[in-house]
């Protein structure tokens, strides 16, 4: 045991160098450093034991405050409406069920719904994505007289309310053509959506086309001009060149455009009285629910006993987005960087 | 030329769907407007519909001023917390891609009819804000946290203003979404040689923050701003929109339209303001 402790300890780099303890080497280390950066230091060290403790704490309080509502769905969603007067129950429901969910299904003409939601959504965004990167690049890349005045028009269009607009829109749909030569009603047909959509004039198409020609502002101006010099006329060159090298800002801008459409309501009812979209049948829920639950639109129903369709209707609604969101989670947060609107 | 072709589809789809709409709804406003069935009827009659607008309707100016004054408010608060939250999620902790997820849920959800729904739900059971967290402890949880800090008896406003933060931490949270993005693609943006500068001479956590991030996300303040703003302003749920839309559905198309042309102008002098009031306090790299 003894040769063990007598034994000479393998020397560090710096003690080898000078010849002196360890300890004296610490010693001399903090006698280096002044008095103000020891403080430093100190606090430092202290900060960084102490922070992520308050991390998590906020952290995990702000996210049961976006959580809630959606817990709340879950738990009302699945429970027996007797259980929404039970004073005893707040989370977790006493009898689970899922009639209510089948319930609003029914209520819903769910599948047929989403069906139609989802055809009106994927197709407009589709759409309404390529003619916003088509116009944003030309307001990117080539300077015309005007130019300015139209980009002008496209902030307006950001900053006005459609609101503002929907009631001339109306009129224009419902006689659509040209003035006492023929006009067509198309209140009620897909096109009120897509027609706007193809032209870059859908729901937020202020701000794709705002995006997409920051983002074709910050691309090399290099790439086109090796295309040029190949022979490409620009239109050409935007869709051999451009259009790929944006894949990803242009993946990132469609899911927001699902996500806007899937949740307007406000345009939809507007033009569409009959045609059903999730968000509409979401808000004729009540209506629905006393048609079809009950065959009698006089019924009343107490809020309180309401609540179990409402958040079961809105489970349902959410559903779809929520599983896109689930599964293409990086593209929404990570896209945007890409997408340029940062520069 | 080839500009032009690059944005003449959104330009027929412009003058049809936007130009064309906007004038008449700004030409309504000048206007008495009746429905007859199969057509519009107007009939010219000067700035009435304003001057009625404003004085006459009992709600009108009142909601406008609510609008205003909430705009006010929330818009520093939800830029504070959304610049904060991103700082934090910045920051490298396990589980940072689940609070991401976490955090940036608000933006697929808030801007549908589903969030009326939980707004209402949450109402009409008396979980809102700050209640529905206190009443699940059956105390009032934020007066007595200000009784303990001792800045309950301070001042009636101060201590209104704090809880009427702390009802609405819902409503903050829940609409910072795109603002968090957009911060966190700012922080991510910053140079790795200035933070290892400001390592080198040994600056804090404190001061790290107000001499490099916040010059560098600055021009973010500004971009979230106006989004934050305008977000507010014609977000379907506030009390100003309602109000057109009660006015639309009487078929009182002209007031609606007169009312639509007030907000509007109303909307585009704040931003004005706000954007050249922050011109100057912005930090440009490349300037």
């Amino acid at each position: 045991m003894a040769d063990v402790t007598n034994a000479p300890k393998i020397k560090k780099a710096d003690e080898i160098g000078n010849g002196m303890s360890s300890r004296e080497a610490k010693r001399r280390r903090r006698a280096s450093v002044s008095a103000e950066d020891r403080s430093y230091l100190r606090r430092k060290a202290l900060a960084d034991k102490v922070w992520p403790f308050f991390r998590a704490v906020i952290l995990i309080g702000l996210g049961f405050v976006i959580m809630y509502p959606l817990i709340y769905m879950i738990s009302c969603a699945f429970r027996d409406r007797a259980d929404m007067s039970d004073p005893t129950v707040m989370w977790i429901p006493r009898h689970y069920t899922f009639q209510v969910i089948a319930e609003t299904i029914d209520a819903m003409d769910y599948w047929k719904t989403l069906g139609n939601t989802l055809l009106l959504n994927i197709g407009c965004s589709l759409v309404q994505v390529f003619s916003c990167a088509i116009t944003g690049y030309g307001f990117a890349r080539f300077k015309f007289k005007g130019s300015k005045l139209l980009f002008g028009v496209v902030i307006m269009m950001i900053l006005v309310p459609p609101q503002v607009i929907s009631l001339p829109l109306y009129t224009q749909f419902r006689y659509f053509g040209i003035r006492e030569l023929f006009s067509i009603n198309l209140i009620d047909s897909g096109l009120t959506m897509y027609l706007p959509a193809m032209t870059a004039n859908g729901i937020r198409a202020g701000l794709m086309i705002y995006i997409f020609r920051q983002f074709f502002k910050g691309m090399p101006r290099e790439l086109e001009d090796a295309a040029y010099i190949d022979g490409c006329g620009p239109f050409r060159t935007f869709v051999r060149v451009m259009l790929p090298n944006a894949s990803a800002a242009l993946l990132t801008v469609f899911l927001f455009s699902v996500v806007w459409y899937w949740n307007d309501y406000y345009v939809s009812s507007t033009f569409f009285t009959d045609t059903k979209t999730i968000a509409l049948m979401l808000t004729n829920l009540d209506n629905e629910l006393k048609m079809n639950l009950f065959d009698d639109p006089t019924v009343q129903i107490s809020p309180r006993d309401q609540i179990v369709w409402k958040e079961a209707g809105c489970l349902l609604s959410i559903a779809p987005v929520l599983i896109m969101y689930v599964f293409l989670q990086k593209h929404f947060t990570e896209g945007i960087e890409r997408s340029g609107i940062v520069g | 030329m080839y500009g032009y072709g690059f944005i003449s589809l959104w330009l027929i789809g412009t003058v049809l769907f936007f130009l064309i709409p906007l004038g008449k709804s700004l030409w309504y406003s000048f206007c008495n407007v009746s429905v007859d069935p199969g057509s519009l009827n107007t009939e010219f009659k000067g700035m009435d519909n304003y001057f009625s607008v404003l004085s006459e309707d009992p709600y009108y100016t009142e909601y406008l001023g609510d609008v205003l004054l909430e705009t006010l408010w929330k818009t520093p608060l939800i830029l504070i917390f959304s610049l904060f939250i991103a700082v934090v999620l910045n920051q490298k902790f396990r589980g940072r891609t689940l609070a991401r997820a976490i955090f940036f849920l608000p933006v697929i959800i808030a801007t549908g009819p589903v969030f009326r729904i939980i707004n209402g739900d949450m109402d009409s059971t008396g979980n809102a804000g700050a209640e529905q967290f206190s009443t699940m402890f059956s105390t009032d949880l934020v007066g007595e946290l200000m009784q303990f800090l001792g800045i309950y008896g301070i001042s009636d406003s101060v201590s209104n203003f704090i809880s009427a933060v702390a009802d609405n931490i819902f409503g903050i949270v829940w609409n910072s979404g795109i603002q968090i993005i957009l911060f966190l693609a700012a922080l991510q943006n910053i140079p790795s040689s200035a933070r290892e500068a400001a390592q080198m001479e040994g600056a804090t956590a404190w001061e790290y923050f107000w001499k490099i991030t916040f010059p560098y996300v600055s021009p973010f303040i500004l971009a979230n701003l106006i989004f934050t703003v305008i977000d507010s302003f014609t977000n379907p749920m506030n009390s100003v929109m309602n109000r057109i839309s009660a006015m639309r559905s009487q078929f009182d198309f002209g007031e609606a339209s007169a009312m639509a042309w007030i907000y509007f102008v109303v909307v585009i002098i704040a931003i004005g303001l706000i954007t050249a009031v922050m011109n100057r306090f912005i930090y440009y790299e490349n300037n």
